[in-house]
């Protein structure tokens, strides 16, 4: 550190025990003044708990934090406040039916108890947005506001209390590409000011533009800390990928891979928000191969494999499952198996038995349906076979799927997906969360559906895995395909670099 | 190493354990109720043990006394097993008041006719309109909630003041329903062709209960063996999951919702033809909200709503002798029905938070395992 610079914040050796979960291991982090600090990595890896400590919502179990060299505690949010911090939560914390200005005035008091100064705050408010260039309606109920709006009243209620260091939680999760523009020109006046901001997120482009210096925490700990100038794309990428990137690659026998399964050709569809989330994706996955899709979390993955089982409309483009255009939800396993990315809350019933959830998209056919009513000897047979075949663990096929441990509960989704022998599977973030005998197993059961000859799109933001199971590799970044790599002579630092939205200089 | 806790995690959670206590919920819960209800009587001045004795006789002291509890358990048995499917799919149907007031007009109209026909048969048309009316009802709110993602709690209280004042309107003169010249607006006298059979000498008793229980059964076997029921089941568990599974999600909701439409209609016709004998505007006041309450006590299960409204029927029947005997107010067994049914909720969500703590602490030494991987 150089002795000149003024520090606005040190975090010392910050460790926070969550139950069962250690989320902050001796975290120590600077931020100088005015000066962006960015805050990487991935989701779960505890930016957030230490950003919450240091708005005081949460007490750290040992280590301490200075503000200009004071050393404070801050036991709550308002004592943070006091101390000139502002934060802008990932999750707004605007009170919906009040306007703009009164969202912002909430909470600071009054001078007279009678009389409430609209007038003049509204003045200090107008001039804080034509400062800022973050122009927001006053008199606007914020329910009203665009997403982009409602994170300008959230800046703008930091600056109304003169935030000295503005902490802004993944800010552009919400934005659009100019609205991120314009938040990045906020953000450069504000340093200018001698103002700080740390700026947390999980995106390596946008953090290399806007920061000064990185700090990337990974599993509760710091990983490094590197000035964004001298900081280079492969390095970042090795940080990002965290556990050296072992090269063992799945055995696997020659497919002659001609006939194609899934066609996806110049798709194009919005996330939940309305925002384009894929654009002009062409895509083809041939029976017998696992294209691996390697990215970023939040980079179009999810509405990828949305769009091509059917659940989320496309809007434009043509998707095709062999022969078949895809214009409703793909529910038949018997054709696509999907393994989707949240598996409590899409893939499994928890409340159904586990015999049950093996037959949610098969009750109504033969032998499981006869006469319109359910046979469940066969169904309970049918899950004793599968609990044999997928090997999991459950004391009967009669217990409440909630019972099981996530490593089992993910194989009752993949046991139910995969028994139908689907001509393409799709796996989303399949591995996630599963302990390390879970994930093999996970692994050998898709590379089993790709010897027996179907299309497998493997989507995970593990490169590790991707690069140990794929035939192919393609790397999405914003919602395009960025390129293809061969499974067989990937390259971590080329994928790495796409990953980041750069193609051409190291593809050469 | 540690992998051997993890993969014996469920023997960690004693499930059988889980599933008797799931089962005995209810009856805490109406222990805990009747419980705090004695405690308020004791309040009021009277030893709650007479009271609950005379409460007792009243409900089931005599065979005049059971049979008046049956008629009283009849629209709720049917009421009842409407909200409980609604609540086994995840929508709240509120809106028994008003699908008995639509299916007591359309059992009204037919009823007030003179047709050359078999008791038997008149009924049923009688019937069958009930539910028709009550569907059609029914469907404005269903359709807003399925659809349009209307909340379906408001729409249907709604449409609930709608239906009762509609009814009112339909029985002052000079509709054609009305009474002529009779001291309170209501409707003209239901045919004797059209009126239920009376199943015991000097009660009101009627096959209404009968109906009522067959319908709590089948409901209960087309959830638990149908198709459609399973669907049911899986939307309640997990909408996002229903989608998933391929199941259409908004018809589903749609035809849950009209089920209890046409169940509280057939509700509304049986009171109308069986005790009522006319319509008029506060011929059930408040029985299909008590429907919502009977659904709760049960839990969604079909079978239980039996048990559930007979227990209603009980209280209410006999609060009427405890009022008699010992001047506790009748509307007491509306506190405690009240208390009985705050009391199961509470139960369950302790419950709940008991299951929750157990599996955060399960899967937090999962997650510890797996940073140490």
């Amino acid at each position: 550190m150089t002795q000149n610079e003024e520090v606005t914040l040190c975090m010392e050796s910050i460790t926070k025990q969550f139950p069962g979960v250690l989320a902050n291991d001796q975290i120590c982090l600077d931020c100088r003044k005015g000066e962006v600090l960015g805050l990487l990595g991935e989701n779960g890896a505890g930016k957030t708990t230490l950003m919450n400590i240091l708005y005081g919502l949460h007490q750290p179990d040992s280590g301490k934090i200075l503000i200009n060299n004071q050393p404070v505690e801050i036991e709550s949010p308002a004592k943070a406040i006091k101390l000139g911090i502002g934060m802008v939560h990932q999750h707004f914390k605007l009170v919906d039916t009040l306007t703009a200005l009164e969202n912002v005035i909430l909470g600071i008091p009054s001078k007279s108890s009678l009389h409430l100064d609209l007038s003049t705050a509204r003045k200090r408010f107008l001039s804080l947005c034509e400062e800022y260039e973050l122009y927001v309606d006053p008199s606007v109920e914020t329910w009203r506001l665009s997403v982009g709006q409602q994170q300008w009243l959230e800046i703008l209620k930091a600056l109304y209390r003169d935030a000295k260091l503005l902490v802004l939680d993944e800010p552009t999760a919400v934005l659009t590409p100019a609205e991120s523009e314009q938040l990045f020109k906020a953000i450069r006046k504000l340093t200018g000011e001698g103002r700080s901001i740390i700026f947390i997120s999980h995106k390596f482009g946008e953090v290399l533009e806007i920061t000064d210096r990185i700090t990337v925490i990974r599993d509760g700990h710091v990983v490094g800390t590197v000035l964004t100038k001298e900081a280079s794309y492969s390095e970042l990428a090795r940080m990002m990928v965290g556990r050296p990137v072992s090269m063992e690659r799945k055995q696997r026998p020659e497919n002659p891979t001609i006939e194609p399964v899934l066609v996806m050709k110049n798709v194009e569809a919005n996330n939940d928000r309305n925002l384009p989330a894929l654009k002009n994706i062409n895509l083809t996955v041939h029976a017998g191969e696992i294209v691996g899709v390697a990215g970023v979390d939040g980079n179009g993955q999810l509405e990828l494999a949305e769009c091509v089982v059917g659940l989320r409309s496309r809007t434009a483009g043509t998707i095709h499952v062999k022969d078949h255009l895809v214009n409703e939800v793909m529910s038949d396993p018997s054709f696509v198996g999907y393994i989707p990315a949240d598996r409590q809350k899409v893939g499994l019933f928890l409340g159904l038995t586990v015999a049950e959830n093996l037959v949610v998209k098969d009750y109504k056919k033969p032998p499981y349906n006869r006469h319109g009513v359910l046979q469940y000897d066969t169904i309970r047979q049918h899950a004793k076979n599968l609990i044999k075949e997928y090997n999991i663990k459950t004391p009967t096929e009669e217990v409440d799927a909630s019972n099981l441990s996530g490593g089992n509960q993910q194989k009752v989704v993949v046991a139910r997906e995969l028994s139908e022998k689907p001509a393409l599977v799709i796996a989303s973030q399949a591995t996630r969360g599963l302990d390390l005998g879970a994930v093999e197993s996970v692994h050998d059961f898709l590379l089993a559906e790709r010897n027996r000859g179907a299309a497998v799109l493997f989507i995970s933001t593990e490169l590790q895995e991707v690069m140990s199971i794929s035939d192919r590799i393609i790397v999405m970044f914003r919602g395009e395909i960025m390129g293809e790599v061969d499974g067989d002579d990937a390259d971590v630092s080329v994928i790495g670099q796409m990953m980041l939205g750069k193609v051409e200089e190291v593809a050469a | 190493m540690k992998k051997e806790t993890k993969t014996n995690k469920f023997i960690s959670i004693p499930f059988i354990g889980e599933l008797a206590l799931s089962g005995a919920r209810p009856l805490i819960g109406v222990f805990l109720g009747l419980l705090a209800g004695a405690g308020l009587i004791a309040l009021s001045g009277v030893n709650p043990l007479h009271a609950y004795r005379a409460m007792l006789e009243g409900a089931i002291g005599s065979p005049q006394a059971i049979a008046n509890v049956l008629v009283r358990a009849s629209p709720l048995l049917l009421g009842g097993v409407g909200v409980a499917i609604g609540i086994k799919s995840g929508v709240w149907n509120i809106g028994i008041e008003g699908y008995m007031y639509a299916g007591a007009i359309g059992a009204g109209i037919i009823g007030i006719m003179a047709l050359p026909v078999a008791p038997i048969v008149h009924i049923i048309l009688a019937m069958l309109a009930a539910m028709v009316f009550a569907a059609v009802w029914g469907f404005a709110p269903a359709y807003m909630r399925a659809y349009r993602g209307v909340n379906e709690v408001v729409a249907t209280i709604m449409m609930n003041y709608v239906a009762i004042f509609l009814t009112s309107w339909l029985v002052h003169e000079p509709q054609f329903m009305a009474e002529p010249g009779s001291f309170f607006p209501m409707s003209l006298l239901i045919a004797p062709t059209a009126k239920l059979p009376i199943l015991m000498k000097g009660t009101s008793l009627h096959p209404g209960f009968i109906i009522g229980i067959a319908a709590c059964v089948i409901f209960y076997l087309v959830l638990r063996f149908t198709p459609f029921g399973f669907r049911t089941r899986m939307l309640g568990v997990n909408p996002i999951g229903s989608r998933y599974a391929g199941v259409k999600v908004k018809k589903q909701i749609l035809l849950v919702l009209l089920i209890g439409a046409v169940l509280g209609g057939l509700a509304g016709a049986i009171e109308i033809l069986g005790l009522k004998m006319r319509v008029y505007m506060d011929f059930v006041a408040g029985v299909g909200y008590e429907s919502v309450a009977v659904a709760l006590l049960s839990g969604g299960n079909p079978l239980a709503v039996i048990a559930s409204a007979l227990f209603f029927a009980a209280l209410k029947a006999g609060g009427a002798t405890m009022s008699i005997q010992t001047g506790v107010g009748a509307p007491m067994t509306t506190i405690i029905e009240a208390l009985c049914v705050i009391f199961v909720i509470a139960v369950g969500h302790g419950e709940r938070m008991r299951l929750r703590r157990l599996e955060a602490k399960a899967k937090g030494t999962e997650e510890v395992q797996e940073n140490d991987n």
